[in-house]
Protein backbone atom coordinates (compact mmCIF):
# COMPACT_ATOMS: atom_id res chain seq x y z
CA UNK A 1 0.00 0.00 0.00
CA UNK A 2 1.37 3.64 -0.90
CA UNK A 3 1.12 6.45 1.60
CA UNK A 4 0.40 10.07 0.49
CA UNK A 5 1.37 13.05 2.94
CA UNK A 6 -0.57 15.98 1.72
CA UNK A 7 -2.55 19.59 3.67
CA UNK A 8 -4.48 22.15 2.86
CA UNK A 9 -3.67 24.88 1.71
CA UNK A 10 -4.83 27.83 3.91
CA UNK A 11 -6.89 27.71 7.49
CA UNK A 12 -9.78 28.36 5.32
CA UNK A 13 -9.71 25.67 3.36
CA UNK A 14 -8.66 23.53 6.03
CA UNK A 15 -12.32 24.45 7.85
CA UNK A 16 -14.20 23.37 4.38
CA UNK A 17 -12.01 20.06 3.68
CA UNK A 18 -12.71 18.32 7.17
CA UNK A 19 -16.22 19.41 6.83
CA UNK A 20 -16.02 17.82 3.59
CA UNK A 21 -14.59 14.73 4.95
CA UNK A 22 -17.12 14.08 7.67
CA UNK A 23 -14.79 15.58 10.75
CA UNK A 24 -17.02 18.74 11.54
CA UNK A 25 -15.34 18.80 14.98
CA UNK A 26 -12.25 19.78 13.18
CA UNK A 27 -13.69 22.80 11.63
CA UNK A 28 -14.05 26.48 12.51
CA UNK A 29 -11.07 26.71 14.80
CA UNK A 30 -8.06 28.83 14.80
CA UNK A 31 -4.70 28.28 13.75
CA UNK A 32 -3.99 27.05 17.70
CA UNK A 33 -6.11 23.99 17.24
CA UNK A 34 -4.18 22.97 13.83
CA UNK A 35 -0.65 23.28 15.50
CA UNK A 36 -1.70 20.39 18.04
CA UNK A 37 -3.94 18.38 15.49
CA UNK A 38 -2.32 14.73 14.89
CA UNK A 39 -1.86 13.65 11.79
CA UNK A 40 -5.20 12.70 10.29
CA UNK A 41 -5.91 9.65 8.07
CA UNK A 42 -8.55 11.33 5.84
CA UNK A 43 -8.86 8.94 2.85
CA UNK A 44 -7.83 5.90 1.01
CA UNK A 45 -7.15 5.67 -2.96
CA UNK A 46 -7.27 3.70 -5.53
CA UNK A 47 -6.14 3.68 -9.15
CA UNK A 48 -6.32 1.53 -11.93
CA UNK A 49 -3.20 1.37 -14.45
CA UNK A 50 -3.86 0.43 -17.86
CA UNK A 51 -1.98 -2.13 -17.51
CA UNK A 52 -4.85 -3.59 -14.96
CA UNK A 53 -2.83 -3.15 -11.81
CA UNK A 54 -4.70 -2.09 -8.99
CA UNK A 55 -2.79 -0.41 -5.89
CA UNK A 56 -4.34 1.11 -3.00
CA UNK A 57 -3.27 3.66 -0.91
CA UNK A 58 -3.90 5.96 2.11
CA UNK A 59 -3.93 9.76 2.32
CA UNK A 60 -2.59 11.41 5.39
CA UNK A 61 -3.25 15.00 6.21
CA UNK A 62 -0.79 16.09 8.54
CA UNK A 63 -2.52 19.03 9.40
CA UNK A 64 0.40 21.25 8.90
CA UNK A 65 -0.81 24.51 7.47
CA UNK A 66 1.19 27.46 5.62
CA UNK A 67 0.55 29.81 7.95
CA UNK A 68 2.52 28.08 10.29
CA UNK A 69 5.46 28.95 8.58
CA UNK A 70 4.50 32.86 7.77
CA UNK A 71 3.57 32.93 11.63
CA UNK A 72 6.42 31.60 12.90
CA UNK A 73 6.04 27.96 13.71
CA UNK A 74 8.47 26.49 12.07
CA UNK A 75 8.73 23.83 15.12
CA UNK A 76 5.81 23.03 14.99
CA UNK A 77 5.83 22.53 11.02
CA UNK A 78 8.59 19.92 11.81
CA UNK A 79 6.73 18.05 13.94
CA UNK A 80 3.67 17.89 11.71
CA UNK A 81 5.49 16.52 8.97
CA UNK A 82 7.92 14.08 11.33
CA UNK A 83 4.45 12.93 12.92
CA UNK A 84 2.58 12.66 9.68
CA UNK A 85 5.95 9.97 8.25
CA UNK A 86 5.89 8.01 11.33
CA UNK A 87 2.27 7.63 10.75
CA UNK A 88 2.75 6.46 7.70
CA UNK A 89 5.28 4.17 9.03
CA UNK A 90 2.76 2.75 11.39
CA UNK A 91 0.48 2.39 9.14
CA UNK A 92 2.57 -0.46 7.30
CA UNK A 93 2.91 1.69 3.96
CA UNK A 94 5.15 0.55 1.77
CA UNK A 95 6.03 3.86 -0.25
CA UNK A 96 4.62 7.42 0.87
CA UNK A 97 5.29 10.86 -1.40
CA UNK A 98 6.03 14.20 1.11
CA UNK A 99 3.19 15.88 -0.60
CA UNK A 100 3.03 19.60 -0.71
CA UNK A 101 5.30 21.66 1.63
CA UNK A 102 6.25 18.73 3.33
CA UNK A 103 9.40 17.91 1.37
CA UNK A 104 10.10 21.24 1.38
CA UNK A 105 10.07 20.89 5.17
CA UNK A 106 12.19 18.18 5.33
CA UNK A 107 14.80 19.58 3.24
CA UNK A 108 14.69 23.26 4.93
CA UNK A 109 14.87 22.65 8.61
CA UNK A 110 17.20 19.33 7.79
CA UNK A 111 14.53 16.65 9.42
CA UNK A 112 16.95 13.65 8.20
CA UNK A 113 18.59 14.62 11.57
CA UNK A 114 15.64 13.74 13.64
CA UNK A 115 15.27 10.20 12.81
CA UNK A 116 12.96 8.94 15.76
CA UNK A 117 9.67 9.80 16.53
CA UNK A 118 8.95 8.84 19.72
CA UNK A 119 9.11 4.96 20.17
CA UNK A 120 9.24 5.09 15.92
CA UNK A 121 12.79 5.62 14.11
CA UNK A 122 12.26 6.45 10.57
CA UNK A 123 12.88 4.62 7.58
CA UNK A 124 13.44 7.12 5.02
CA UNK A 125 14.05 4.63 2.50
CA UNK A 126 9.67 4.31 2.54
CA UNK A 127 9.60 8.02 1.82
CA UNK A 128 9.93 10.19 -1.54
CA UNK A 129 9.53 13.73 -1.89
CA UNK A 130 8.11 12.83 -5.14
CA UNK A 131 10.49 15.35 -6.85
CA UNK A 132 11.82 13.56 -9.75
CA UNK A 133 8.48 13.06 -10.85
CA UNK A 134 7.13 15.99 -10.93
CA UNK A 135 10.64 17.98 -12.51
CA UNK A 136 9.56 15.23 -15.44
CA UNK A 137 6.03 16.59 -15.80
CA UNK A 138 7.20 20.17 -15.92
CA UNK A 139 9.72 19.24 -18.48
CA UNK A 140 6.96 17.63 -20.80
CA UNK A 141 4.49 20.16 -19.89
CA UNK A 142 7.45 23.05 -21.38
CA UNK A 143 7.90 20.54 -24.19
CA UNK A 144 4.57 19.90 -25.35
CA UNK A 145 3.79 23.20 -25.45
CA UNK A 146 6.31 24.40 -27.34
CA UNK A 147 4.89 22.00 -29.82
CA UNK A 148 1.74 22.92 -29.90
CA UNK A 149 2.60 26.57 -29.98
CA UNK A 150 5.20 25.87 -32.87
CA UNK A 151 7.90 27.18 -30.47
CA UNK A 152 11.48 25.17 -31.55
CA UNK A 153 12.76 24.52 -28.12
CA UNK A 154 16.42 25.37 -29.43
CA UNK A 155 15.75 28.76 -30.50
CA UNK A 156 13.80 29.51 -27.66
CA UNK A 157 14.68 30.90 -23.92
CA UNK A 158 13.65 29.10 -20.72
CA UNK A 159 13.67 30.77 -17.02
CA UNK A 160 13.70 28.66 -14.35
CA UNK A 161 12.93 30.50 -11.56
CA UNK A 162 13.80 29.17 -7.77
CA UNK A 163 16.49 26.91 -10.23
CA UNK A 164 18.81 25.97 -7.29
CA UNK A 165 16.26 23.86 -5.69
CA UNK A 166 15.51 20.06 -6.05
CA UNK A 167 12.66 20.63 -8.74
CA UNK A 168 14.69 23.69 -10.30
CA UNK A 169 17.84 22.20 -10.45
CA UNK A 170 16.52 18.81 -12.29
CA UNK A 171 14.94 20.95 -14.79
CA UNK A 172 17.27 22.95 -15.61
CA UNK A 173 19.47 19.39 -16.11
CA UNK A 174 16.60 18.09 -18.98
CA UNK A 175 16.89 21.86 -20.40
CA UNK A 176 20.30 21.85 -21.04
CA UNK A 177 21.08 17.82 -21.89
CA UNK A 178 17.27 16.41 -23.10
CA UNK A 179 15.44 19.84 -24.39
CA UNK A 180 18.35 21.78 -25.80
CA UNK A 181 16.91 25.71 -25.27
CA UNK A 182 18.60 28.13 -26.79
CA UNK A 183 18.80 30.24 -23.77
CA UNK A 184 19.04 29.24 -19.91
CA UNK A 185 18.02 31.66 -17.68
CA UNK A 186 18.80 30.93 -14.04
CA UNK A 187 17.29 32.50 -11.25
CA UNK A 188 17.16 31.62 -7.67
CA UNK A 189 17.83 33.77 -4.15
CA UNK A 190 21.71 32.61 -3.77
CA UNK A 191 24.03 33.72 -5.76
CA UNK A 192 26.77 31.39 -5.39
CA UNK A 193 24.09 28.24 -6.00
CA UNK A 194 23.42 29.65 -8.78
CA UNK A 195 27.16 29.89 -9.62
CA UNK A 196 27.82 26.57 -8.67
CA UNK A 197 24.14 24.91 -10.92
CA UNK A 198 25.56 26.91 -13.83
CA UNK A 199 29.45 25.34 -13.25
CA UNK A 200 27.25 22.24 -13.50
CA UNK A 201 25.38 22.98 -16.42
CA UNK A 202 28.01 24.30 -18.28
CA UNK A 203 25.73 26.74 -19.49
CA UNK A 204 23.02 29.10 -18.48
CA UNK A 205 22.78 32.95 -17.67
CA UNK A 206 22.44 34.31 -13.96
CA UNK A 207 19.97 36.76 -13.88
CA UNK A 208 17.39 38.51 -12.05
CA UNK A 209 14.04 37.75 -12.14
CA UNK A 210 12.93 41.52 -13.42
CA UNK A 211 15.72 40.84 -15.84
CA UNK A 212 14.60 37.33 -16.94
CA UNK A 213 10.81 38.24 -17.86
CA UNK A 214 10.62 40.15 -20.62
CA UNK A 215 13.06 37.38 -22.29
CA UNK A 216 11.82 34.26 -21.71
CA UNK A 217 9.52 32.53 -23.75
CA UNK A 218 8.97 29.49 -20.67
CA UNK A 219 8.67 30.52 -17.34
CA UNK A 220 9.41 27.70 -15.24
CA UNK A 221 8.20 28.50 -11.67
CA UNK A 222 9.38 26.36 -9.35
CA UNK A 223 10.19 28.49 -5.85
CA UNK A 224 7.64 27.68 -3.05
CA UNK A 225 6.68 30.55 -1.04
CA UNK A 226 3.84 30.42 1.62
CA UNK A 227 2.34 33.59 0.18
CA UNK A 228 2.73 32.90 -3.03
CA UNK A 229 4.29 35.20 -5.94
CA UNK A 230 2.79 38.40 -8.53
CA UNK A 231 4.19 38.78 -11.77
CA UNK A 232 2.69 41.74 -13.94
CA UNK A 233 1.68 40.49 -17.28
CA UNK A 234 2.33 43.61 -19.46
CA UNK A 235 6.39 42.76 -19.21
CA UNK A 236 5.83 39.14 -20.53
CA UNK A 237 6.89 38.46 -23.98
CA UNK A 238 4.15 37.33 -26.56
CA UNK A 239 3.40 34.45 -26.64
CA UNK A 240 4.64 32.96 -23.09
CA UNK A 241 4.19 30.10 -20.89
CA UNK A 242 4.20 30.12 -17.37
CA UNK A 243 4.37 26.40 -15.86
CA UNK A 244 4.03 27.20 -12.29
CA UNK A 245 5.29 24.87 -10.56
CA UNK A 246 5.27 26.24 -7.09
CA UNK A 247 3.33 25.56 -4.24
CA UNK A 248 0.49 26.73 -3.37
CA UNK A 249 -0.26 27.80 -7.06
CA UNK A 250 -2.16 30.96 -7.77
CA UNK A 251 -0.85 32.24 -11.26
CA UNK A 252 -3.61 31.26 -13.22
CA UNK A 253 -5.76 33.12 -11.40
CA UNK A 254 -4.00 36.21 -11.13
CA UNK A 255 -3.00 36.51 -15.18
CA UNK A 256 -5.13 36.71 -18.03
CA UNK A 257 -3.83 37.39 -21.46
CA UNK A 258 -4.72 35.46 -24.60
CA UNK A 259 -0.91 34.92 -25.65
CA UNK A 260 0.10 33.96 -22.06
CA UNK A 261 -0.37 30.47 -21.34
CA UNK A 262 -0.04 29.50 -17.43
CA UNK A 263 -0.21 26.02 -16.52
CA UNK A 264 -0.46 24.05 -13.42
CA UNK A 265 2.45 22.52 -13.49
CA UNK A 266 3.37 19.40 -11.87
CA UNK A 267 0.07 18.53 -12.22
CA UNK A 268 -0.22 14.95 -14.20
CA UNK A 269 -3.66 13.34 -15.36
CA UNK A 270 -4.83 10.08 -15.41
CA UNK A 271 -6.40 8.20 -18.07
CA UNK A 272 -8.25 5.86 -15.84
CA UNK A 273 -9.33 7.83 -13.17
CA UNK A 274 -8.61 8.30 -9.41
CA UNK A 275 -10.66 6.83 -6.78
CA UNK A 276 -10.58 9.00 -3.20
CA UNK A 277 -12.50 12.24 -2.24
CA UNK A 278 -9.11 13.87 -1.54
CA UNK A 279 -8.33 15.39 -5.19
CA UNK A 280 -11.62 17.77 -4.70
CA UNK A 281 -10.32 18.60 -1.25
CA UNK A 282 -6.93 19.65 -2.29
CA UNK A 283 -7.88 21.74 -4.88
CA UNK A 284 -7.97 19.65 -8.13
CA UNK A 285 -9.95 21.51 -11.19
CA UNK A 286 -10.68 17.88 -12.30
CA UNK A 287 -10.70 15.60 -8.85
CA UNK A 288 -11.33 12.25 -10.45
CA UNK A 289 -8.58 12.49 -12.97
CA UNK A 290 -6.13 15.30 -11.57
CA UNK A 291 -3.34 14.43 -9.07
CA UNK A 292 0.01 16.25 -8.00
CA UNK A 293 2.79 15.09 -9.88
CA UNK A 294 4.59 14.34 -6.27
CA UNK A 295 1.75 11.69 -5.21
CA UNK A 296 1.67 9.83 -8.38
CA UNK A 297 5.42 9.20 -7.75
CA UNK A 298 4.48 6.85 -4.69
CA UNK A 299 1.90 5.52 -7.13
CA UNK A 300 4.61 4.15 -9.67
CA UNK A 301 6.83 3.30 -7.35
CA UNK A 302 4.25 0.88 -5.69
CA UNK A 303 2.91 -0.20 -9.38
CA UNK A 304 6.46 -0.86 -10.35
CA UNK A 305 7.34 -2.35 -6.67
CA UNK A 306 10.35 -0.13 -6.62
CA UNK A 307 9.82 0.42 -3.12
CA UNK A 308 13.27 2.84 -2.37
CA UNK A 309 13.35 6.68 -1.60
CA UNK A 310 13.42 7.20 -5.13
CA UNK A 311 13.61 11.28 -5.12
CA UNK A 312 15.70 12.10 -1.92
CA UNK A 313 18.39 14.37 -0.89
CA UNK A 314 18.48 18.08 -2.34
CA UNK A 315 20.03 17.99 -6.01
CA UNK A 316 19.98 14.48 -7.12
CA UNK A 317 17.89 13.73 -9.43
CA UNK A 318 19.68 13.52 -12.76
CA UNK A 319 17.91 13.36 -16.24
CA UNK A 320 18.61 9.31 -16.32
CA UNK A 321 15.83 9.35 -13.03
CA UNK A 322 13.66 11.68 -14.59
CA UNK A 323 13.79 9.36 -18.26
CA UNK A 324 13.12 5.99 -15.95
CA UNK A 325 9.99 7.42 -13.84
CA UNK A 326 9.05 9.15 -17.07
CA UNK A 327 8.38 5.73 -18.41
CA UNK A 328 6.64 4.47 -16.05
CA UNK A 329 4.61 7.05 -15.96
CA UNK A 330 3.82 6.91 -19.02
CA UNK A 331 3.17 2.95 -18.43
CA UNK A 332 0.64 3.58 -15.82
CA UNK A 333 -1.53 6.30 -17.62
CA UNK A 334 -0.03 9.20 -16.49
CA UNK A 335 -0.14 12.38 -18.56
CA UNK A 336 1.19 15.85 -17.98
CA UNK A 337 -1.43 18.18 -17.56
CA UNK A 338 -1.98 20.76 -20.13
CA UNK A 339 -4.41 23.45 -21.17
CA UNK A 340 -7.05 21.83 -23.13
CA UNK A 341 -7.66 19.00 -20.88
CA UNK A 342 -8.00 21.43 -17.78
CA UNK A 343 -10.99 22.94 -16.25
CA UNK B 1 8.18 38.42 0.60
CA UNK B 2 8.14 35.52 3.70
CA UNK B 3 10.88 33.07 2.12
CA UNK B 4 10.84 29.28 4.27
CA UNK B 5 13.37 29.87 7.03
CA UNK B 6 15.46 27.21 7.29
CA UNK B 7 16.20 27.35 10.61
CA UNK B 8 14.16 26.42 14.05
CA UNK B 9 15.36 29.07 16.73
CA UNK B 10 16.33 27.10 19.97
CA UNK B 11 16.40 28.91 23.31
CA UNK B 12 18.89 27.50 25.41
CA UNK B 13 17.46 27.06 28.90
CA UNK B 14 18.58 27.94 32.46
CA UNK B 15 18.10 25.12 34.88
CA UNK B 16 19.12 27.39 37.83
CA UNK B 17 17.15 30.44 36.61
CA UNK B 18 14.21 31.30 39.38
CA UNK B 19 11.58 31.24 37.06
CA UNK B 20 12.72 27.79 35.70
CA UNK B 21 12.29 26.80 39.17
CA UNK B 22 9.35 27.86 39.84
CA UNK B 23 7.74 26.58 37.18
CA UNK B 24 9.65 22.97 38.05
CA UNK B 25 8.04 23.20 41.35
CA UNK B 26 4.82 22.46 40.15
CA UNK B 27 6.00 20.62 36.88
CA UNK B 28 7.94 18.07 38.95
CA UNK B 29 4.84 17.76 41.41
CA UNK B 30 2.55 16.68 39.13
CA UNK B 31 4.52 13.90 37.58
CA UNK B 32 5.44 12.69 41.04
CA UNK B 33 1.77 12.58 42.47
CA UNK B 34 1.09 11.57 39.07
CA UNK B 35 3.22 8.22 39.37
CA UNK B 36 1.46 8.29 43.50
CA UNK B 37 -1.61 8.31 41.76
CA UNK B 38 -0.59 5.37 38.99
CA UNK B 39 0.61 3.14 41.69
CA UNK B 40 -2.42 3.55 43.81
CA UNK B 41 -4.59 2.90 40.64
CA UNK B 42 -2.99 -0.31 39.64
CA UNK B 43 -3.30 -1.66 43.50
CA UNK B 44 -7.03 -0.67 43.02
CA UNK B 45 -7.37 -2.19 39.79
CA UNK B 46 -6.44 -5.61 41.66
CA UNK B 47 -9.83 -6.06 42.95
CA UNK B 48 -11.70 -5.12 39.91
CA UNK B 49 -9.79 -7.88 37.99
CA UNK B 50 -8.36 -10.40 40.12
CA UNK B 51 -6.99 -12.31 37.57
CA UNK B 52 -4.27 -9.54 36.61
CA UNK B 53 -3.20 -8.90 40.29
CA UNK B 54 0.41 -9.68 39.65
CA UNK B 55 1.13 -8.13 36.47
CA UNK B 56 -0.89 -4.95 38.24
CA UNK B 57 1.19 -5.35 41.46
CA UNK B 58 4.71 -5.19 38.66
CA UNK B 59 2.94 -2.13 36.96
CA UNK B 60 2.01 -0.22 40.06
CA UNK B 61 5.69 -1.48 41.73
CA UNK B 62 6.86 0.05 38.84
CA UNK B 63 5.08 3.33 39.19
CA UNK B 64 6.70 3.60 42.71
CA UNK B 65 10.09 3.43 41.16
CA UNK B 66 9.56 6.11 38.54
CA UNK B 67 8.15 8.38 41.37
CA UNK B 68 11.31 7.92 43.04
CA UNK B 69 13.09 8.92 39.75
CA UNK B 70 11.02 12.21 39.35
CA UNK B 71 12.18 12.61 43.06
CA UNK B 72 15.58 12.50 42.59
CA UNK B 73 15.70 15.08 39.57
CA UNK B 74 13.17 17.46 41.89
CA UNK B 75 16.56 17.37 44.64
CA UNK B 76 19.41 17.53 41.77
CA UNK B 77 17.74 20.94 41.18
CA UNK B 78 17.33 21.58 44.40
CA UNK B 79 13.35 22.26 43.58
CA UNK B 80 10.60 21.60 46.75
CA UNK B 81 7.77 19.99 44.57
CA UNK B 82 4.66 21.57 44.91
CA UNK B 83 2.69 18.78 46.34
CA UNK B 84 -0.23 20.41 47.27
CA UNK B 85 -0.79 21.86 44.25
CA UNK B 86 -0.44 18.38 42.50
CA UNK B 87 -3.43 17.02 44.76
CA UNK B 88 -5.76 19.87 43.56
CA UNK B 89 -4.49 19.31 39.95
CA UNK B 90 -5.21 15.52 40.04
CA UNK B 91 -8.41 15.38 42.10
CA UNK B 92 -11.18 15.69 39.59
CA UNK B 93 -9.53 13.07 37.61
CA UNK B 94 -8.58 11.10 40.84
CA UNK B 95 -12.52 11.45 42.27
CA UNK B 96 -13.73 9.73 38.55
CA UNK B 97 -11.44 6.83 39.65
CA UNK B 98 -12.45 6.62 42.95
CA UNK B 99 -15.91 6.84 42.18
CA UNK B 100 -15.55 4.20 39.06
CA UNK B 101 -13.90 2.07 41.89
CA UNK B 102 -16.71 2.26 44.12
CA UNK B 103 -19.01 1.24 41.78
CA UNK B 104 -17.13 -1.87 40.00
CA UNK B 105 -16.95 0.01 36.99
CA UNK B 106 -13.45 -1.37 35.35
CA UNK B 107 -14.03 0.76 32.38
CA UNK B 108 -13.63 4.08 33.34
CA UNK B 109 -10.70 2.77 35.64
CA UNK B 110 -8.64 1.70 32.80
CA UNK B 111 -9.70 4.27 30.39
CA UNK B 112 -8.75 6.88 33.17
CA UNK B 113 -5.36 4.95 34.42
CA UNK B 114 -4.48 2.89 31.29
CA UNK B 115 -5.52 5.02 28.76
CA UNK B 116 -5.59 8.95 29.71
CA UNK B 117 -3.09 8.80 32.28
CA UNK B 118 -0.54 6.76 30.60
CA UNK B 119 -1.42 8.35 26.79
CA UNK B 120 -0.52 11.73 28.90
CA UNK B 121 2.74 11.01 30.61
CA UNK B 122 3.96 9.26 27.51
CA UNK B 123 3.45 12.50 25.97
CA UNK B 124 4.36 14.56 28.16
CA UNK B 125 7.87 12.77 28.52
CA UNK B 126 8.75 12.61 25.27
CA UNK B 127 8.04 16.33 24.62
CA UNK B 128 10.08 16.57 27.95
CA UNK B 129 13.45 14.56 27.22
CA UNK B 130 15.06 16.98 24.47
CA UNK B 131 14.62 19.66 26.91
CA UNK B 132 15.33 18.42 30.09
CA UNK B 133 18.59 18.60 31.87
CA UNK B 134 20.80 15.60 32.04
CA UNK B 135 19.96 14.12 34.82
CA UNK B 136 16.37 14.10 34.31
CA UNK B 137 16.54 13.24 30.49
CA UNK B 138 18.53 9.82 31.76
CA UNK B 139 15.62 8.79 34.27
CA UNK B 140 13.14 10.42 31.84
CA UNK B 141 14.05 8.10 29.10
CA UNK B 142 14.36 5.25 31.06
CA UNK B 143 10.43 5.92 32.61
CA UNK B 144 8.96 6.31 29.25
CA UNK B 145 9.89 2.85 28.03
CA UNK B 146 7.83 1.39 31.27
CA UNK B 147 4.87 3.71 30.35
CA UNK B 148 4.36 2.14 26.91
CA UNK B 149 4.08 -1.50 28.57
CA UNK B 150 1.40 -0.05 31.43
CA UNK B 151 -0.50 1.55 27.75
CA UNK B 152 -0.51 -1.76 26.75
CA UNK B 153 -2.29 -3.67 29.55
CA UNK B 154 -5.66 -1.34 29.41
CA UNK B 155 -5.13 -1.87 25.42
CA UNK B 156 -5.11 -5.30 25.70
CA UNK B 157 -8.16 -6.07 28.00
CA UNK B 158 -9.97 -3.74 26.68
CA UNK B 159 -9.33 -5.02 23.06
CA UNK B 160 -10.32 -8.34 24.19
CA UNK B 161 -13.45 -6.84 25.47
CA UNK B 162 -14.15 -4.37 23.43
CA UNK B 163 -17.88 -5.39 22.32
CA UNK B 164 -19.19 -5.47 26.22
CA UNK B 165 -16.71 -2.01 26.40
CA UNK B 166 -17.28 0.20 24.03
CA UNK B 167 -20.12 2.23 25.15
CA UNK B 168 -18.69 2.26 28.51
CA UNK B 169 -15.69 4.30 26.73
CA UNK B 170 -17.63 6.58 24.93
CA UNK B 171 -18.91 7.66 28.50
CA UNK B 172 -15.77 7.49 29.98
CA UNK B 173 -14.38 9.30 27.01
CA UNK B 174 -17.33 12.42 26.86
CA UNK B 175 -17.06 12.43 30.98
CA UNK B 176 -13.29 12.15 31.53
CA UNK B 177 -11.27 13.49 28.15
CA UNK B 178 -11.97 16.97 28.39
CA UNK B 179 -10.47 17.32 31.71
CA UNK B 180 -7.34 16.66 30.29
CA UNK B 181 -7.78 19.47 27.78
CA UNK B 182 -8.30 21.75 31.37
CA UNK B 183 -5.46 20.36 33.08
CA UNK B 184 -2.97 20.97 30.48
CA UNK B 185 -4.65 24.83 29.94
CA UNK B 186 -3.79 24.96 33.72
CA UNK B 187 -0.17 24.19 33.17
CA UNK B 188 0.45 25.90 30.09
CA UNK B 189 2.35 28.59 31.38
CA UNK B 190 4.69 26.41 33.46
CA UNK B 191 5.09 23.64 30.66
CA UNK B 192 6.22 26.65 28.08
CA UNK B 193 9.48 27.73 30.80
CA UNK B 194 10.17 23.59 30.68
CA UNK B 195 10.60 24.18 26.95
CA UNK B 196 7.28 22.29 26.44
CA UNK B 197 4.74 23.40 23.90
CA UNK B 198 1.09 23.29 24.41
CA UNK B 199 0.58 22.38 20.60
CA UNK B 200 3.15 19.65 20.95
CA UNK B 201 1.65 18.44 24.23
CA UNK B 202 -2.00 18.03 22.68
CA UNK B 203 -0.87 16.83 19.41
CA UNK B 204 1.73 13.55 20.86
CA UNK B 205 -1.45 13.37 23.44
CA UNK B 206 -3.81 12.66 20.87
CA UNK B 207 -1.32 10.77 18.60
CA UNK B 208 -0.48 8.36 21.55
CA UNK B 209 -4.53 8.13 23.02
CA UNK B 210 -5.84 7.69 19.34
CA UNK B 211 -3.26 5.17 18.86
CA UNK B 212 -4.61 3.12 21.89
CA UNK B 213 -8.40 3.76 21.05
CA UNK B 214 -7.50 2.60 17.60
CA UNK B 215 -5.83 -1.00 18.94
CA UNK B 216 -8.73 -1.58 21.13
CA UNK B 217 -10.75 -1.40 18.19
CA UNK B 218 -12.48 1.99 17.32
CA UNK B 219 -12.62 2.72 13.83
CA UNK B 220 -10.81 5.73 12.39
CA UNK B 221 -13.49 8.11 12.26
CA UNK B 222 -14.51 7.22 15.99
CA UNK B 223 -10.98 7.91 17.37
CA UNK B 224 -11.27 10.79 15.53
CA UNK B 225 -14.14 11.98 17.07
CA UNK B 226 -13.72 10.41 20.77
CA UNK B 227 -10.06 11.78 20.79
CA UNK B 228 -11.05 15.35 19.67
CA UNK B 229 -13.72 15.48 22.43
CA UNK B 230 -13.98 18.90 24.09
CA UNK B 231 -10.61 20.04 23.06
CA UNK B 232 -12.57 23.32 21.11
CA UNK B 233 -13.51 24.33 24.01
CA UNK B 234 -10.16 23.56 26.08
Amino acid sequence: MFGLIGHSTSLAEADVATVRLGFPEYSGHGLDFWCGAPPLLADKVRVTSPTGNVIEGQYIDSCFLPEMLTNNRGKTAVRKVLNAMAQAQKCGLSITALGGFSSIVFENFNLSRMRQVRNVSLEFEKFTTGNTHTAYIICRQVEEMAERLNIELSKATVAVCGATGDIGSAVCRWMTSHADVEDLLLIARQRDRLETLQGELGRGKVVDLEEALPQADFIVWVASMPQGVQIDPKVLKKPCVIVDGGYPKNMSTQINHPDIYVLNGGIVEHTIGIESQIMQIIGMAEPARQIFACFAESMLLEFEKWHTNFSWNRNEITVEKMEKIGAASIKHGFLPLLPHTAA
Amino acid sequence: MTQLEATVAIDSIDYQSETYKDAYSRINAIVIEGEQEAYDNYLRLTDMLPDATDELKTLAKMEMRHKRGFMACGKNLKVTPDMAFAKEYFSELHGNFQRGAEEGDVVTCLLIQSLIIESFAIAAYNIYIPEADPFAKKITEGVVKDEYKHLNFGEQWLKANFDTVKEGLEKANRENLPLVWKMLNQVEEDAAELGMEKAALVEDFMIQYGDALGNIGFSMREVMKLSAMGLAGG
